[in-house]
């Protein structure tokens, strides 16, 4: 049972030294934010006084976890305003924000109809209908949607998979599964090439980030049980889970517990990205031979985007590592800035306009770069940046794939 | 208050600005008397301001001092009437832990009946489910109607009545005589602590509301009262934990009741004898911070892991009851001496003991005494007359300040009740934060700076609560003492004074605990006073 | 920071994990190397006062590093900073003197170049002078400085700006910090409008003083105004977090991760293994089962407040490594009763052997090294050697594994 007046996201180790509202991005364009320490700790004590304390405009937090990564008293600052928002705010998701965030079910009902769906959300025309109605910025550009399901493609190959004399589960994702189910194919490909097999969970579904982040509490915490439970069995049969999409992964480790209050300590150290895994497998247990592998040897010259939740996962020198495994390449960190989107957060009219300028100084930094491409792990960083400069932006397992011609 | 020889005639000269006092002061003004009240600090700087800030529903007594409980109970439901604004009607349990004898409950469920105290006996469960964080082994509760008070608002909100009716308040006044012709008592001489000025006033009464420090201006008097101070030490916690208050049910021991209160909660006390000559200089001691935490980790077991903010001591007045000056049957209750019987000394009078909770009884009782030998014929009032604050219930105002942000409308409205309406210019400036802790905006430190007699920023805190919240005056002094200055006109040179004046006391109380998070946090508050900004230095340095 | 950068200069391949950020958020824009002895006597040049130093505190860091190396140390670390692009005024010969946010002033040994700093206490060559704040800006005391600037004789014009004229953004207040503030200017329009205001109201001044809430992202637009406004225009310092303090952060990070270094922000170090007193791999929270392994290790973890240093309500103690301590048991003396005088819980940290080696169970650990806060003896508060002791003894590090024992 939960406390009434317990709060057990550490704000009492704040020492208000403000570090955090230096680092939030949203603060930086957008002065309606109370800010992460005023939104966070300072209020939380004044919530715990009394509930009329909350601050509707702590929706403009992004969740990015800047402030977290910054703080050096590890407060988790980004789960006090999250946890708030979920307990406090008056405030009734709309039916946009039901559309934004149920993304099982708008990729279940648009995979079908693909190539009409694509080409509709194409039209100026829709967009301004979305606009208008829904008040999704008519700047956005949509994600296309795949006609075939990852998933789908997955059962047509799954007794393959099982020749290989390792196994492993893939949480695909949303992104994966509906849209890009070429990522999914290159993840395949490259385990297997390590003598892995691909499997995916016995029942899995969207990880919840965007409920959560939109109010839809309940729903999440529905799709987290389905997926811990399938999590669950993964583990009894020692078999690792993976992910390519760095904020599932964040999601399912540590939104869980934190905002959801779903135990996960028993799994919680089995999920990882790919890169982690991979990164693991070549230098700790030496299972992956890379001299065994030969590169295509083409001139690359590409900068890294850390995505926010990646960052806050400690996770993107595993990602680079394996950048790094390839010859003849040019690789430029790019700065740590946020690119905007916030997941659903930029999709949001009301939203847009800071969604851009907090991502201007990287727009700026890739646009000066003259760089080949992009590389980020976060798929949403993937469409705000090839929304808002003129560059793609490619996952590193396909840059990979791509490097060791597996095509 | 600018103030030279002044030959004013005031009905009633009250020495000391504690609640007591405050409160005489209300009645005396109310009742038509032309008043006057002398504190050598600042108000509620005693045991006012040093309590449990608790609103006893006076189950605590019930057993043992039926009197006490009775008088409790009353003016218990005479302050959640009057003074709203500075209360928490949060309710209050009393548990029984496995160690405690489950047969105290009856008795004291029976006691705090007869003094007509509501005593409902709950199934610790259900006490459990109304207030997660008490401890989980209880094995009975008891719920009455406890609750928590603010001293220093109340106290202020009693000098803002008092000096609407016509009364003076001259704080930071050190009374060093009592003036007399012929063995009566014709006023008082003070000297402004600030400016080094004398001053004269007189009256044909003087009332004695100093609390403990009342046996030494008694001395100045040529009459003797015995007091036996007993220091009372309290622990604060970061945050408040409780939303009821929770007390052990047992015999009245060490650390046994938990309240909530604002932003935190306190654990309090323990009961030391003192010398009378150290009640100027009260330190926590280790031992008794183990005493209050083993205490308080007891009632609620989370506040093993919930950071303390800071500690403080207080010196109750207990008097010894004039049939046994020895001191061994001391009172707790209210003590009213009339020197003119008692010891033959006319004009004086004597009002201590009691408690913050009884204070309004007490003015009364001091008020009526006064009132018969002014032979003025007027009724006590207070009662029923809402303090400031309390004139309007908090919707009203909330929708008065519709405009500003939320979080600031409901701080100054929680703090200031009616009053905030005054506080409210609602532009930019004077919505921005002074301390974010507390969420005082600068438009009510400007106005309580302005109206409400606030000198320094210990004052101002009292106030307003800037510098109680966990950082403790680290950010808010430096803006604070930037709006002092420049409201106050006072010069670079004594606005550091004043800084330093403020870390210190804040220092005080963090010292005792200064472990874990609180050694942190002061850590970067030495770094960034002394270091960054160069405070301090100038004790060695002679700097202009 | 200054360890690593020295050891990937030279080739080395380095990672920091760093809880979170520095304690270089709150700087006052000067690093300090030595202002006062222990004895209380003040310190024009600090290599001069090592000797006497010596003498009184045998502990001391600096006693540790020795006359020779001192110099040497010191000249490597402006030379280090300068080479990040860091623009710093001053040298370890002899203290400049800086004004604090409340004015005070204080001797030190780097300044950051745009800030006001004298070479002697209290001269100044200017006559009369305009100090600029923003309107409810209450990190800063602008009356401060114009009372001191006053007394010394000239003439203090006070302008006040209110944000809300130059920017369209209607700031939010409840965070008015200079971080915030700098932002603003670095939008070229808001710059522009703030120029155009200012040369409204300078009038004829020798200089122009604003709080340092500019040159987040722009190091040079201090020089810029000062180019535009045809006046020289300097910065005073403000309240934390300090804008120049950042920026030297992000500036020492971008050299260090230009040269090859490797930087994780947010992690923090949970497990150290000990094998044959050596440190022979490290745990984090976000590596989890996955070590880092070195041949050296440096642990800069600093003091209470960057928790590398843990008080309990009897012990001190060190979370990390749970190395020995350098500090009095009896808790009683830990503090002083004045805020403000010398906390004796200052000068404790982890013990070390002569070379700064650090020290568990009474063994040296052969490859982990100390540095900075962390380490006891000294009391940056009170003797003003903070910045320095963090600098030199980073750099000793770097090159006692460099295997550069001059």
């Amino acid at each position: 049972m939960e406390s009434i007046n317990k709060s057990d996201n550490n704000f009492e180790q704040c020492l208000k030294c403000t570090i955090c509202t230096v680092y939030c991005p949203v603060l930086a364009v957008n002065p309606q934010f109370p800010g992460p320490k005023h939104g966070g700790p300072d209020q939380e004590r004044l919530r715990l006084k009394m509930p009329s304390f909350y601050e509707e405009a702590n929706k403009y937090c992004m969740n990015c976890k800047r402030c977290e990564v910054a703080c050096p008293s590890n407060v988790r600052i980004g789960d006090i305003i999250q946890k708030a928002k979920l307990k406090y705010s008056r405030h009734r998701p709309s039916v946009r924000d039901f559309f934004l965030s149920h993304t099982d079910l708008v990729g279940t009902l648009s995979s079908p109809f693909a190539p009409l769906v694509n080409k509709a959300l194409g039209w100026n025309v829709t967009k301004q209908i979305l606009d208008g109605v829904l008040k999704v910025d008519r700047h956005r550009t949509f994600p296309k949607y795949s006609h075939e399901k990852f998933a789908t493609w997955m059962k047509k190959h799954a007794d393959e998979q099982k020749q290989y004399p390792h196994q492993l589960c893939y949480f695909h994702g949303c992104y994966v599964n509906y849209n890009f189910p070429d990522l999914g194919k290159d993840l395949v490909r490259i385990m297997n090439a390590f003598d892995y097999g691909v499997e995916l969970l016995e029942e899995e579904k969207c990880c919840g980030v965007a409920l959560i982040s939109n109010g839809f509490v309940g729903q999440a915490r529905k799709q987290a049980e389905t997926n811990l439970k399938s999590i669950r069995k993964a583990v009894s049969q020692e078999k690792p889970i993976i992910l390519t999409s760095s904020t599932c992964a964040m999601t399912l480790r540590d939104e869980y517990p934190h905002v959801l209050n779903l135990d996960n300590k028993d799994v919680r150290d089995h999920i990882e990205i790919a890169t982690r895994f991979i990164y693991r497998m070549i230098h700790e247990t030496k299972a992956f031979d890379v001299s065994k592998l030969t590169f295509s040897n083409r001139p690359l010259k590409i900068a890294y985007h850390t995505p926010c939740h990646l960052e806050k996962l400690g996770w993107e020198y595993y990602s680079l590592e394996l950048l790094r495994l390839i010859p003849n390449i040019n690789l430029t960190v790019l700065k740590p800035n946020c690119c905007g989107i916030g997941g659903t957060y930029g999709f949001k009219k009301e939203n847009y306009e800071n969604a851009q300028k907090i991502g201007a100084p990287l727009f700026k930094e890739i646009e000066e770069g003259d760089f080949d491409f992009i590389v980020s792990d976060c798929e949403t960083c993937k469409w705000q940046i090839e929304m808002s400069t003129s560059k793609k932006c490619i996952h590193p397992l396909s840059v990979f794939a791509q490097a060791l011609d597996l095509a | 208050m600018k103030i030279e020889k002044l030959m004013n005639e005031y009905d009633v000269i009250i020495i000391g600005g504690g609640a007591t006092g405050a409160g005489t002061l209300r009645d005396c003004s109310l009742r038509g008397l032309k008043a006057a009240l002398i504190e050598r600090s600042d108000i509620a700087t005693g045991a006012t301001g040093r309590n449990h800030g608790l609103l006893h529903s006076g189950a605590r007594y019930a057993v043992t001092d039926q009197e006490s409980a009775q008088e409790c109970i009353s003016e218990n439901q005479i302050l959640r009437h009057i003074a709203r604004h500075c209360v928490d009607q949060t309710d209050g349990f009393f548990i029984s832990l496995p160690d405690d004898d489950l047969a105290f409950q009856n008795k004291f469920v029976e006691s705090c009946l007869k003094a007509g105290i509501r005593a409902d006996v709950l199934d610790p469960k259900e006490a459990l489910s109304l207030e997660p964080s008490m401890n989980p082994s209880a094995i009975g509760a008891v719920r009455v109607p406890d609750g928590s008070i603010d001293p220093f608002r109340l106290t202020a909100s009693n000098i803002q009545d008092a000096k609407a009716h016509g009364a003076t308040v001259l704080t930071y006044h050190l009374v060093t005589e009592l003036l007399h012709r012929q063995g009566v008592i014709t006023g008082v001489r003070a000297t402004d602590m600030r400016t080094g000025e004398q001053t004269e006033l007189h009256a044909p009464i003087v009332v004695n509301a100093c609390g403990i420090w009342g046996a030494h201006l008694a001395q100045m008097a040529g009459v003797k009262i015995s007091m036996f101070p007993a220091k009372g030490a309290l622990l604060i916690y970061g945050h408040r934990v409780n939303k009821i208050v929770l007390n052990r049910c047992r015999k009245p021991s060490d650390a046994d009741i938990l309240v909530p209160g604002d932003t935190i909660c306190l654990i309090g006390t323990t009961s030391t004898k003192v010398p009378y000559d150290e009640i100027d200089n009260m330190y926590v001691l280790p031992e008794e911070v183990e005493i209050l935490r083993k205490g308080a980790q007891e009632l609620s077991p989370i506040l093993e892991k919930t950071r303390i903010l800071r500690c403080y001591a207080g010196v109750r007045p207990l008097v010894a009851s004039d049939d046994d000056p020895s001191g061994r049957s001391v009172s707790r209750g209210i003590v009213l001496f009339d020197h003119e019987k008692r010891d033959g000394l006319k004009g004086f009078v004597t009002i201590t003991g009691g408690k913050l909770m009884t204070y309004r009884l007490m003015a009364e009782k001091a008020t009526d005494l006064v009132c018969e030998k002014l032979h003025v014929n007027k009724k006590c009032e207070t009662a029923h007359i809402k303090l400031p604050g309390s004139r309007e219930d908090k919707e009203t105002t909330l929708k008065k300040l519709y405009s500003m942000p939320v979080s600031i409308q409901e701080s100054m409205v929680y703090r200031h009740g009616d009053m905030a309406e005054k506080m409210s210019k609602n532009n930019t400036i004077n919505n921005s934060l002074v301390c974010e802790c507390e969420e005082v905006s600068y438009g009510e430190v400007s106005y309580a700076i302005d109206h409400m007699d606030v000198h320094n920023l210990i004052d101002l805190r009292r106030r307003t609560r800037v510098g109680m919240g966990t950082c403790q005056g680290e950010f808010c002094a430096c803006r604070a003492i930037g709006i002092l200055a420049k409201q106050k006109q006072i010069c670079p040179t004594r606005e550091k004074e004043e800084l330093i004046a403020f870390l210190n006391e804040r220092w005080k109380g963090v010292k005792p605990i200064a472990w874990g998070d609180s050694l942190r946090e002061s850590q970067y508050a030495s770094w960034v006073y002394e270091s960054v900004c160069g405070l301090g230095d100038e004790n060695k340095n002679k700097e202009q | 920071m200054a360890c690593g950068i020295r050891l990937q200069e030279a080739g080395k391949k380095c990672v920091i994990i760093s809880s979170g950020q520095s304690a270089l958020h709150f700087s006052s824009g000067s690093f300090d190397l030595l202002n006062t002895l222990p004895d209380g006597t003040k310190v024009a040049n600090p290599i001069e006062a090592l000797k006497e130093l010596k003498a009184q505190n045998p502990k001391h860091p600096y006693t540790k590093i020795g006359e020779e190396k001192f110099a040497h140390l010191a000249q490597e670390a402006q030379r280090l900073l300068s080479d990040a692009k860091i623009r710093m005024v001053g040298s370890y010969h002899a203290n400049h003197y800086r004004l604090t946010p409340f004015a005070i002033t204080k001797p030190t040994w780097l300044t950051m170049a745009d800030y006001v700093y004298a070479e002697q206490p209290d001269t100044f060559a200017w006559k009369n002078i305009s100090v600029v704040n923003f309107t409810a800006y209450l990190d800063f005391h602008p009356n401060f400085f114009a009372d001191k600037f006053r007394r010394m004789g000239m003439s203090v014009r006070d302008i006040e700006i209110d944000l809300a004229t130059i920017a369209n953004n209607k700031n939010n207040l409840s965070e008015m910090r200079s971080t915030n503030i700098a932002r603003l200017f670095e939008n070229e329009k808001a710059f522009a409008n703030f120029v155009d205001l200012l040369k409204s109201k300078i009038e004829k001044s020798d200089a122009v003083l604003l709080p340092a809430c500019l040159g987040l992202e722009h190091t040079d637009i201090v020089e810029t105004l000062s180019n535009i406004l045809g006046v020289t225009v300097k910065l005073l310092p403000t309240f934390p977090p300090s804008v120049s303090g950042i920026c030297a952060q992000h500036l020492l990070k971008q050299r260090f991760m230009n040269l090859g270094g490797t930087y994780m922000l947010g992690d923090t170090v949970n497990k150290v293994e000990f094998e044959d007193n050596r440190v022979t791999k490290i745990y984090t929270v976000n590596h989890n089962d996955i070590p880092l392994r070195g041949e050296q290790y440096v642990l800069c973890s600093g003091s209470f407040f960057s928790q590398g240093l843990l008080a309990l309500p009897n012990d001190i103690i060190d979370p990390i490594c749970g190395l020995d301590i350098d500090y009095i048991s009896d808790r009683k003396q830990w503090f002083a009763d004045n805020t403000f005088d010398k906390q004796n819980y200052g000068s404790f940290g982890i013990k070390t052997d002569e070379h700064f080696l650090a020290i568990k169970d009474q063994k040296t650990i052969d490859n982990l090294h100390v540095c900075g806060a962390s380490l006891g003896g000294f009391n940056a508060l009170k003797e003003g050697c903070g910045g320095g002791v963090s600098l030199l003894t980073a750099l000793y590090a770097a090159e006692e594994i460099l295997g550069n024992k001059k």
